[in-house]
């Protein structure tokens, strides 16, 4: 059973080009049982925060540094910039972009409209996993920096990697949406 | 003694019933179900007693597991972008579940929301919801099923398997369709009929309906039960008549969804508090009592606490003494779910009011169903006098939905005379010990092979810990080729590391039936290495469980 049509005042600028549906999420509650076992409605909201995440997470992405380390054509300069403007890239993506829930929740589409990041703990901020996740590209940007010895193109590079890794995850910039851009 | 405030609902409802008074004392401090009243000085000791034979255990998740699990995920959820990627470009567009795309029309599926159910749950679907067919006692008949397209689609192969059943809530083993219990259903079905086909207030109310209530008011020690046709229905729709907005409800993080709609309903303030932990509940009572209501700081008309007896995913027990102790001295009001843990616990098989040894008088609102151990469906609440006669009028399922149907209601009053003993034989007797004494068997043998599980030494659902989900999903595949059923739960409905295999046991299972089950399970922990445990071997055993011999 599927249910056409808005649940929210849709701007009107965008009717002609976004289309969307909100489909009876009864159909993934029912066979995977979401929010049965815990009552954690959406485990979004604490995924993030089970044990052994963290060390996964800095895993990956030495991994992925050392990855790229490896390939020969790359100085040690230009993998650092390049570790740090991926995982950017990748972190953007996933946090600031991606909205709602790879699966229909109990609760009903309530975080429909939220990214990633403003779902993590109910949307609190400056909860242990905010602070880790902000920490995070902080960390490898100071790496990077040391590593390219303040070379100034990298410098600008790693600069823009950055803003757009901590910006968006200013308790300001929560549920804000710039030039309505990702709004829907 | 609970005084007669603790008792009555509010009379703002104007509840028409007898205001009898109770103080305590009946048939000589006795209660005529066997359970004795504890007397009021108790010492520090034996207040405590009940610590020393209380063994819970729910041991860490082993890093290294972690870690696998959390990169498993990553390369499922990848590979599962990469496929929705070709899919976008026409590569690789699986036909039936492929949209017609018609112009004009908004796409049926939001892709992001279906990702999970397509991409990873797909990928183990045919170990969720396999079809069985006859009844689903200690081994259950489940229909083979193959698919040609990756689990997109099923197909019959027209074969069946006779497989061990430790998937279904049979504590008691009434799941049977021959015996004394099935004779009277047959014979109460050619009487009454099928069906009531009305609600309780209005022609619905059947005798039997009275003979069942008056039972099980019997069983559990109360002086008054009230049952309801459908057990999900039981916690959702009464708990709106007992409280209401300017109450505050305590609920257990894990309460089951029934409780949580129930609760959702009211209009009452929820607050959560740790799953069964004592301290922050009495931290979460003192603040309601010293803070009052958000805004208006008016005190709490009514605190409801809601905890459930056996938690059925976990496999743990309430820890019911130290809740009795803390809702005595803030004088909160108690909401026990039994629904796990009636008939499945206790040495009369009474619940877990009788495994601890304590005065049912005390829990305010007992609730429970009969599906798990009475072969029925369908829930109970038991109380006070003056609780049923409020919710014999005011409650939701008694005004607006039918009665029990006869046939169900025969098979609730037969087992329930059967655990009682009050058909003569000793057969209620003898399946409650032989629950038990598989329970401590199979719980032992597991913990000493070295898998993790979950839960009290007590409690008859055993989870066992997996923690990644394609070992949940070799598990279930290879122990239904090997002759054992059992359900599989994963992400996202436990949490991310903590995917699990739920055995069920039941009275109806032979040691026989035991040690074969064990057998697979130790042959496919050694296929899977998830024999994970570090703990020592467990202080408990099964032999000061006694068995009742056939006479």
């Amino acid at each position: 059973m599927f249910r056409w049509g808005a649940k929210h005042p849709k701007p009107l600028s965008l009717i002609t080009n976004f289309r969307f549906c909100i489909i009876e999420s009864s159909h993934t509650l029912i066979t995977m049982n979401i929010g049965t076992a815990t009552s954690e409605e959406n485990p979004t909201h604490s995924y993030l925060g089970s044990r052994g995440i963290w060390i996964t997470y800095v895993l990956i992405l030495l991994i992925t540094h050392f990855m790229l380390l490896t390939i020969p054509f790359f100085s040690v300069a230009v993998a650092w910039t390049l570790t740090n403007v991926v995982h950017c890239v990748i972190t953007y993506f996933m946090l600031h972009v991606t909205k709602g829930t790879p699966w229909g929740t109990p609760e009903q589409g309530k975080a429909r409209t939220q990214t990633q990041w403003e779902q993590i703990d109910f949307g609190q901020q400056f909860t242990p996993t905010k602070k880790f996740l902000t920490v995070v590209p902080v960390a490898i940007f100071f790496l990077a920096s040391f590593y390219t010895k303040y070379d100034t193109t990298h410098f600008c590079i790693n600069l823009i990697a950055l803003g757009f890794s901590v910006i968006p995850k200013l308790p300001q910039l929560h549920g804000v949406r710039i030039f309505n851009i990702n709004k829907w | 003694m609970s005084m007669v405030e603790t008792i009555y609902m509010p009379s703002e409802n104007d509840f028409r019933g007898k205001t009898k008074k109770f103080n305590g004392v009946q048939n000589g401090g006795k209660i005529s179900n066997g359970c004795h009243k504890k007397t009021k000085q108790v010492d520090e000791e034996t207040e405590k007693a009940w610590e020393k034979d209380f063994c819970e255990t729910f041991e860490e998740t082993p890093m290294l597991a972690a870690i696998s699990t959390y990169i498993g995920y990553l390369i499922l959820v990848a590979v599962g972008h990469v496929r929705e990627f070709l899919k976008s470009i026409g590569i690789g567009v699986v036909k039936c579940v492929a949209e017609p795309k018609i112009p004009g029309f908004v796409p049926l599926y939001q892709t992001w929301e279906s990702f999970y159910s397509w991409y990873v749950y797909r990928r183990i679907q045919d170990c969720f919801c396999r079809p069985v067919s006859g009844v689903p006692g200690a081994k259950m008949v489940v229909i083979d099923r193959e698919s040609n397209d990756h689990r997109w689609s099923f197909q019959y192969t027209g074969g069946h398997s006779t497989v061990l059943n430790f998937g279904s809530y049979n504590y008691l083993g009434f799941s049977q369709n021959s015996g004394p219990c099935a004779e009277e259903v047959e014979q109460t079905i050619k009487n009454y009929g099928v069906s009531v086909c009305g609600s309780r207030q209005e022609l619905g109310y059947l005798d039997l309906h009275k003979q069942m209530d008056r039972l099980v008011a019997d069983y559990l020690g109360v002086e008054d039960a009230y049952t309801v046709p459908m057990g999900f229905a039981t916690n959702s729709m009464n708990i709106p008549s007992l409280v209401g907005k300017g109450c505050l409800i305590l609920s257990d993080e894990l309460n089951h969804a029934s409780l949580i709609l129930g609760c959702r309903l009211s209009g009452a303030k929820i607050k959560t508090f740790k799953h069964n932990c004592m301290k922050d509940l009495e931290k979460n009572l003192r603040e309601a009592i010293v803070d009052k209501q958000p805004r208006t700081h008016r005190p709490w008309k009514k605190i409801l606490i809601v905890v459930e007896g056996v938690y059925s995913m976990e496999g743990s027990i309430v820890k019911l003494p130290e809740v009795l102790r803390l809702k005595k001295k803030y004088k909160a009001y108690l909401y026990l779910d039994e629904a796990h843990s009636i008939g499945a616990i206790g040495p009369h098989g009474k619940g877990v009011v009788d495994y601890f040894g304590l005065n049912p008088r005390d829990v305010d609102i007992m609730m429970g169903t009969f599906t798990k151990s009475f072969g029925a469906v369908g829930g109970y609440i038991g109380g006070s006098q003056a609780l049923v006669n409020h919710l014999r009028l005011y409650s939701h399922s008694a005004i607006y939905s039918s009665s029990m149907a006869p046939g169900v209601a025969q098979q609730i009053v037969s087992s329930m005379n059967i655990m009682l003993g009050r058909d003569g034989t000793r057969e209620g007797e003898k399946r409650i010990q032989q629950l038990k004494w598989n329970t401590r068997y199979f719980r032992r043998r597991l913990q000493e092979m070295g898998f993790i599980l979950y839960g009290n030494k007590d409690s008859p659902v055993v989870p066992l810990l997996m923690f990644m989900p394609s070992k949940i999903a070799k598990f279930s595949r290879e122990s239904l080729n090997r002759g054992m059923g059992v359900v599989v739960v994963g992400f996202p409905a436990t949490p991310m590391t903590k995917c699990r295999a739920r055995f069920c046991l039941s009275a109806s299972h032979t040691k026989e039936m035991l040690d074969e089950a064990l057998q697979i399970t130790s042959d496919i922990g050694d296929l899977l290495a998830i024999k994970y445990s570090k703990a020592e071997p467990p202080s408990y055993s099964e032999n000061d469980v006694p068995l009742v011999e056939d006479s």
